[in-house]
């Protein structure tokens, strides 16, 4: 078990003619990602890595059996293509790109709440169920089959975590990318509610950072699961005011500083963790 | 992208919500000539991206051409919150009889669009909001629905506006709302909404802030000349540099030189420096996969800072490729030379290719690698961090 993704997905990925699309479809498939066909809008009846290419997502649903999207394309075009992925009976959606337009991603999250879909993104790394299916840009080096679920806003910050778990030999069981944009297709507390359901998840390490707005929807989750949440937020030492990076990023007054975040969490019942280093000593203690 | 609140009032004139009839002038001599035009008293507003400028002394009231002369001679020395004054936006003043605030943002968390509105205008709304929570009113609303006359009436009531006025702040409550979705607003203030002598109501003040990301479909703030703006007051030299090879880039007071990748552990690794005892001199953001040049250009940055004793490398490769990584790397050893110390971990996408690609460089030219240590996946991020701070610290600093 594990959760959103595994060897079973049917994954398309829309814009697989582009460079980004190309290379990292190369990339799933080599990791062993059931990836069943791609979209691009004029390209249909051809084929990438031997997986055929469709002009719809419709068509490519309807084809392949898809029931997972993962979208490479530039950020003007994902709302169309997110729906569209929506209303041809997908899952899920992964949101690669980032400065994704605020509203675009209100409308995107809006027809998924009502299809009962899971956007992931934007600005994400991805997911990933080691040993069964890698959906995005993650880097195979860091992750191991294990027991530990992870749900971070950075993509490195998910590849540090892992990594750690990996070398300590917890493993991971699936890694979440929420993404880094200011307004994402879901949050911290949807992720954290499939990593208690499932199974093979014996704790989650969710990493935030200041400026988000998710972080303080999981106080609710943390408090009411068995599952223990192990929780990291960057910019303890950040200057206020200052906008680092990631647009989400930026301490609004006292709302949102990490330091806040970090208490609100810990009040909950999330174990604080200060570097990667401290997770497994915590789950040493936690005896997962 | 936040808007200056001239060109805020300019976007509100084209959603018919009235606004004074004002004139936007650059010198002392444009003031004079503008307020000969207009019926004084007037108000001279100083331009700025921040709050807080009649604390700060940035609005000024004349009775003259020549008074408001002199005051924008003042207003024009001033620097508010880092923001030299460099516009002054001059108004009739007004005759005001009561303020009230209205406001449309964004409920992240939420997935909502949000209408604020208050009786108490004139303030800062968070003030408000924390003093006496009673006096502010809300509407959610999903992005894809519209807002009814009758909910704009509703508002209007609740914050005290009468029979007489209730026509008009319906018109000014719709239309901010239409401007907030039409123009991919994060923001849209107008505070104070003033309620004249006479009885009519009038955007006195703007404040809106813009989606970056969405800057591309919107064809009509470009024509007016709004374009992206630097909106964190003044910059330094090197800051402005980045900006310039279009870098996110900090400067911080400490020794350590960041080469982090992307933001997410830029953020962590500045606390990381921290926890071992270390400073970082600054902030840096590569970006999602940045080519070799741009990798160059960050480490000329951080060479070229007198403050840096070390440098902390890391590059876990994702989007950004390990070989664009090494490439970038030693572009920058060849042609511009390392003179202080770093220590680096790379690891992720492509990492044998990059390895190779270091390999190759050092076997070229031995002599540009001596100031480098580098680390692949078997040594934990926080010993790199460790280590650069124990650099810094025997190269001298502090």
């Amino acid at each position: 078990m594990a959760i959103l993704v595994d060897k079973k997905s049917r994954v398309m990925v829309q814009g697989i003619t582009g460079g980004a699309g190309k290379f990292h479809a190369k990339r799933m498939l080599e990791y062993g990602t059931n990836i069943v066909g791609g979209t691009s809008p004029g390209k249909g009846g051809t084929s990438v890595e031997g997986k055929p290419v469709f002009d719809t997502a419709f068509e490519c649903v309807k084809e392949t059996g898809a029931d997972t999207s993962v979208i490479f394309l530039p950020a003007p075009f994902v709302k169309e293509a997110a729906i569209e992925a929506i209303r041809a009976g997908v899952k899920l959606v992964v949101v690669i790109p980032e400065h994704i337009p605020i509203q675009d991603m209100m409308l995107v999250r809006k027809e998924a709440v009502k299809h009962k879909v899971t956007v992931i993104g934007g600005n994400t790394a991805g997911i990933i169920t080691p040993g069964e299916c890698n959906i995005g840009i993650m880097p195979d080096i860091a992750f191991a089959p294990g027991r530990v679920g992870t749900v971070s806003r950075s993509g490195s910050i998910t590849y540090y975590v892992a990594d750690t778990l990996t070398r300590t030999g917890y493993g991971e069981s699936t890694c979440v990318g929420l993404g880094g944009d200011p307004v994402l297709g879901s949050t911290f507390d949807e992720i954290l509610w499939m990593f208690e359901e499932d199974e093979k998840t014996r704790a989650v390490v969710m990493t935030g950072e200041i400026g988000g707005v998710y972080e303080e929807r999981a106080v609710d989750a943390i408090k009411k699961m068995k599952t223990p949440v192990i929780a990291m937020i960057g910019g303890i030492f950040a200057p206020p005011g200052k906008r680092m990076g990631h647009a989400g990023a930026i301490v609004e007054g006292k709302m949102g500083t990490a330091k806040e975040k970090l208490e609100i969490l810990a009040a909950a019942g999330a174990h604080p963790a200060k570097t990667f280093l401290d997770i497994p000593e915590i789950l040493k203690i936690l005896k997962v | 992208m936040r808007l200056y609140e001239y060109e805020g009032k300019e976007l509100f004139a084209k959603f018919k919500i009235p606004i004074p009839k004002g004139k936007l002038a650059q010198t002392p001599e444009e003031v004079e000539a503008v307020v000969a035009e207009l019926k004084v008293p007037v108000v001279l507003k100083s331009q700025v991206l921040t709050g807080g400028r009649g604390k700060a002394g940035g609005i000024k009231i004349a009775n003259s051409p020549a008074e408001a002369k002199n005051a924008a001679q003042q207003l024009l020395n001033l620097k508010i919150k880092g923001f030299p004054v460099e516009r002054i936006l001059v108004e009739p003043k007004l005759d005001i009889k009561k303020e009230f605030y209205i406001g449309v943002t964004i409920d992240r968390a939420n997935y909502k669009l949000v209408v604020i509105a208050s009786g108490e205008g004139g303030m800062d709304i968070e003030t408000v909001a924390e003093k006496s929570p009673e006096k502010i009113f809300k509407k959610y609303y999903d992005i894809d629905e519209e807002m009814y006359g009758f909910d704009a009436i509703d508002i209007a009531k609740k914050i005290g506006l009468g029979s007489e006025q209730i026509k008009e702040a319906n018109a000014i409550i719709t239309s901010l709302f239409r401007f907030f979705k039409k123009y991919d607003a994060k923001m849209a203030e107008i505070n104070p909404l003033v309620l004249t002598g006479e009885g009519k109501l009038i955007a006195a003040d703007s404040r809106v802030s813009l989606d970056d990301d969405a800057v591309f479909r919107h064809p009509e703030p470009a024509e007016m000349g709004i374009e992206k703006r630097h909106e964190e007051g003044e910059m330094t030299p090197r800051e402005m540099q980045a900006k310039e090879w279009d870098i996110p880039y900090l400067d911080l007071d400490g020794n350590i030189g960041m080469f982090p990748g992307g933001a997410g552990f830029g953020i962590m690794g500045n606390d990381f420096i921290h926890y071992y005892g270390g400073k970082p001199a600054n902030f840096m953001d590569s970006g999602g996969g940045p080519t070799p040049e741009r990798l160059a250009k960050m480490l000329v940055l951080l060479d070229e800072n007198p403050s840096v004793k070390a440098i902390f490398g890391a590059r876990f490769g994702g989007i950004s490729r390990c070989d664009d990584f090494a490439k970038g790397v030693v572009m920058f050893l060849k042609e511009h030379g390392l003179s202080k110390p770093m220590v680096v971990r790379m690891t992720g996408n492509m990492w044998q290719e990059g390895v190779r690609i270091f390999e190759d460089a050092k076997k070229e030219n031995p002599d540009n690698f001596k100031n480098i240590e580098f680390h692949g996946i078997e040594t934990p991020i926080e010993e790199i961090a460790k280590r650069a701070v124990e650099l810094a610290r025997t190269a001298g600093g502090r």
